[in-house]
């Protein structure tokens, strides 16, 4: 009996708890679908804002974080959580809610999705409201890069459907231990032969001093990543190990299948031989080669150089070495021009939804106007004081992350639009005491590595262009043929029968679609 | 003596061989439980293999510290529990007239339960359809949607159906009705198959992450899971000028460790006792059919 009457009970939970929801159905559907919106109390509207948070709380309407970017900027932001998940699952919900009939007002696209959202109209055509309504936006993009968003309109009409993310500098060089060099009365290498030499002394003659041979010159990561500095010297484009287009024989091509990047892995696969790559590079994580560059082993390593300070100082905590780490010149080899990749295009930044609305879409633009003055950099990227950052002697120091007490700082100049001068200049208002000479080494870093930076062409090319040929735009073929032959598993000459095959499986039709591009961008 | 002699190498080699793969699978979760109380500069080192170094609690502080991890636990714990009972009850109700042949619309429902297992809703249309049902961003998302497994379904049904006649045709007579006959009779006797099922429901639930990751948006409510996902990705972008976190004595590697641990501690815990059905559901169901 008393088993019956517990399930009836249950039976009627179950019964009421669909009612209520039933009821919630209803409620939620009207809010959302009504079609004009009343501005607050004080006149400002609110929209809805999606773009990355991994793992922030949400902006709802009236939190610390609205109320800030309300103040600042002049419009509501509600920028609602939706888990991030490397951007895979931020499109799936992106995709939900637009069929729902529900696109954000404005959000960051993610793999291509602009494209087809262009095509069927949903999203605004900047082309004109840009200027107009938003200028400083347009003032701080330079006008070849609004070029090459015009060339990519999927629609083929040189209008503008999204506003890219920009990088106005080198972000990324081999840094190289200077107190090392030093140390073993070495200068700084300019050739090719006086850096295999440098690294050589790196293995054998013991610069950090422990006794042990226990040094690794340089190395990488998993995939054939991270090591971008050895192909450098031989002027082959690439991206954080992406092989990238540049020109090459008076034609745009994929650097992978340059005679220079034969000759780059040719060079990997002596250093690797000789002991001067460390062994497990192709199988380093993250986690593992940061911990050996942080445990004072390595003499070179390729990456951010604004990050630099976290090396430095996780460094000088493990082992009590204040390292010195300078940007190493990319090393002379003859025939070759060298340099370090620099991309001004990050991926598309903002699209805006073809809003219906008049007050919706003049609010959206009235905030990426207000995001994109200079003015108002500092503050977006501090945040609100007491949850981002407090202040200590007059001097504002960000807090450490937490993500279970901060809201997302969404609205990022640093992520939108980076400028030298911006982040040497955060850098030098939020450094600690202690944290100081790190820093110092990071800033001079960061000027000098503008020296080597230079824009590729095949900068700003869409995605787009790689449709139906996945594998080439994953470079699969390129990271099998790259390790086994850097591992000495392939002989050299297996580079040619890569060429062939990547040719064969997509690149000539990948190569003829990106000519046409590079071909509409320089009219 | 010679067969018994070979039995005996064989069953010894078989023993080495498991122990040696048992060893195998368990270094694993050794290392992760002392990367969780080791001290961040060795961590950093990649210096710990097997044992903890620099023996420190702090990234289990942190963790335990964190009110919002406790919230995603009980809130794991509690839609299991009461999605599992309500599974079960509604299983239940569902298999037990579908199980009788003299309900004369059991075989046409019966089909239509079977084209909803084959073919599983699009994700747009499915998404559409809890939306509008008004389960988006509602925590009731995290048990309905779950109460009722085609599969599962099919399991319970056919073990009604193995039910002696005699014995209900003896209680009807006494004038017992269906429902006292399905709650006083038939369940008290079907134990196995429910602990089964309730495993097979309880898994699916504390497991959940794709429905929670589509219908909710209030972080409060974000089960387990989810909540882990966002502590050991690696995809948080380093920031120019944020405060270094140089002086704590955990780092990323540390936390996520503790993190993983802390989340399967209740497995580890309950699976002993429940490993058994695991092999007993696979049986079920699968002589009648």
């Amino acid at each position: 009996m008393i088993l019956k009457k517990m399930s009836l009970l249950m039976a009627a939970g179950v019964l009421a708890i669909s009612t209520i929801a039933g009821c919630n159905s209803s409620s939620t559907g009207d809010s959302s679908s009504s079609g004009q919106t009343s501005a607050n109390e004080d006149g400002t509207v609110d929209i809805e804002v999606w773009g990355t948070n991994i793992g922030y709380k949400a902006i709802t309407k009236g939190s610390k974080l609205y109320e800030f970017y309300k103040e600042k900027l002049g419009v509501g932001v509600i920028h609602p959580y939706v888990e991030w998940n490397g951007g895979t699952n931020y499109l799936n919900q992106l995709n939900l809610k637009i069929a729902a009939n529900e696109m954000p007002d404005l959000f960051i696209p993610q793999q291509g999705i602009e494209d087809s959202l262009a095509k069927n109209g949903a999203i605004a055509d900047l082309t004109d409201l840009l200027p107009k309504y938003a200028p400083n936006v347009w003032e701080a993009i330079p006008q070849e890069m609004w070029d090459v968003v015009k060339a990519n309109d999927p629609t083929g009409q040189g209008k503008i459907y999204y506003i890219p993310g920009v990088v106005e500098y080198g972000r990324y060089a081999g840094m190289i231990r200077q107190d090392w060099l030093d140390k073993l009365g070495l200068t700084m290498p300019k050739t090719q032969d006086e850096y295999v030499k440098v690294l050589e002394a790196f293995r054998d003659k013991d610069p950090n001093g422990n006794g042990q041979k226990d040094e690794l010159p340089t190395g990488g990561r998993e995939q054939a990543r991270w090591m971008d500095h050895l192909f450098a010297m031989y002027g082959v484009a690439m991206f954080e190990g992406y092989p990238e287009w540049d020109i090459y024989n008076g034609e745009l091509t994929y650097s992978a299948v340059t005679p220079n990047m034969r000759a780059a892995l040719e060079f990997a696969a002596k250093l690797y031989k000789e002991g001067l790559i460390d062994k497990e590079s192709l199988l380093n994580t993250k986690d593992k080669w940061d911990g050996k560059i942080q445990s004072d082993k390595v003499g070179n390593y390729f990456h951010w150089v604004e990050h630099g300070n976290l090396i430095l100082e996780n460094l000088k905590k493990n082992t009590g070495v204040k390292a010195n780490f300078t940007v190493l010149p990319v090393p002379e080899v003859e025939g070759y021009e060298g340099f370090y990749t620099m991309k001004r295009f990050a991926p598309p930044q903002w699209v805006i939804k073809n809003n219906k609305d008049e007050n919706k879409l003049m609010a959206t633009l009235k905030l990426l106007n207000n995001i994109y003055d200079k003015k108002n950099w500092k503050d977006l990227f501090l945040g609100v004081e007491g949850m981002h950052y407090e202040l200590k002697d007059g001097k504002a120091v960000k807090l450490p992350d937490d993500k279970s007490s901060q809201e997302n700082q969404l609205l990022n100049p640093y992520s939108t639009l980076a400028t030298l001068d911006f982040t040497i200049g955060l850098f030098n208002s939020t450094s600690s005491k202690d944290s100081k000479w790190a820093i110092d080494q990071v800033t001079r870093n960061m000027k000098e590595a503008q020296k080597y930076a230079k824009v590729i062409a095949g900068d700003g090319m869409p995605a787009s262009v790689y449709d139906s040929f996945p594998d080439i735009n994953n470079r699969t073929l390129y990271v099998e043929y790259a390790t086994k032959i850097i591992l000495g598993q392939y002989p050299i000459e297996k580079f040619d029968e890569f060429v062939d095959k990547w040719n064969t499986s997509g690149g000539e039709e990948v190569t003829k679609r990106a000519r046409e591009w590079y071909a509409k961008v320089q009219k | 003596m010679v067969e018994s002699k070979r039995e005996r190498a064989l069953v010894t080699g078989v023993t080495i061989f498991l122990i040696l793969f048992s060893i195998a699978a368990i270094i694993p979760l050794i290392s992760v439980i002392s990367t969780s109380f080791s001290s961040k500069s060795v961590v950093d080192m990649n210096l710990v293999t097997l044992w903890p170094k620099e023996f420190t609690l702090d990234s289990w502080k942190y963790i335990i510290d964190r009110p919002d991890l406790w919230r995603s636990f009980f809130l794991t714990v509690g839609t299991t529990v009461i999605g599992t009972i309500l599974a079960l009850l509604m299983t239940a109700l569902f298999a037990y007239p579908l199980s009788k042949s003299e309900f004369r619309w059991g075989s046409v429902i019966m089909v239509c339960v079977v084209i909803a297992m084959i073919f599983k809703a699009p994700i747009v249309p499915y998404f559409l359809t809890v939306r509008s049902i008004g389960l988006y961003d509602n925590p009731l998302v995290l048990i309905l949607p779950h109460i009722l497994n085609p599969f599962n379904l099919i399991i319970m049904r056919t073990f009604f159906k193995q039910f002696p006649k005699e014995l209900e045709e003896a209680a009807f007579l006494e004038g017992c009705g269906y429902f006292r006959m399905l709650f006083h009779f038939v369940l008290p006797l079907s134990k196995a198959v429910m602990a089964t099922l309730a495993l097979f429901y309880g898994v699916v639930l504390w497991n959940q992450f794709q429905h929670p990751l589509f219908f909710l948006q209030d972080t409060n409510w974000f089960p387990l899971q989810i909540k882990i996902r966002q502590f050991i990705t690696d995809d948080s972008v380093m920031m120019a000028g944020t405060a270094s976190t140089v002086n704590l004595n955990y780092n990323e590697r540390t936390l996520r460790a503790a993190t993983v641990i802390f989340a399967i501690i209740p497995i580890i815990i309950v699976y002993p006792f429940l490993q058994k059905y695991f092999v007993k559901g696979a049986m079920l169901g699968s002589v009648k059919g």
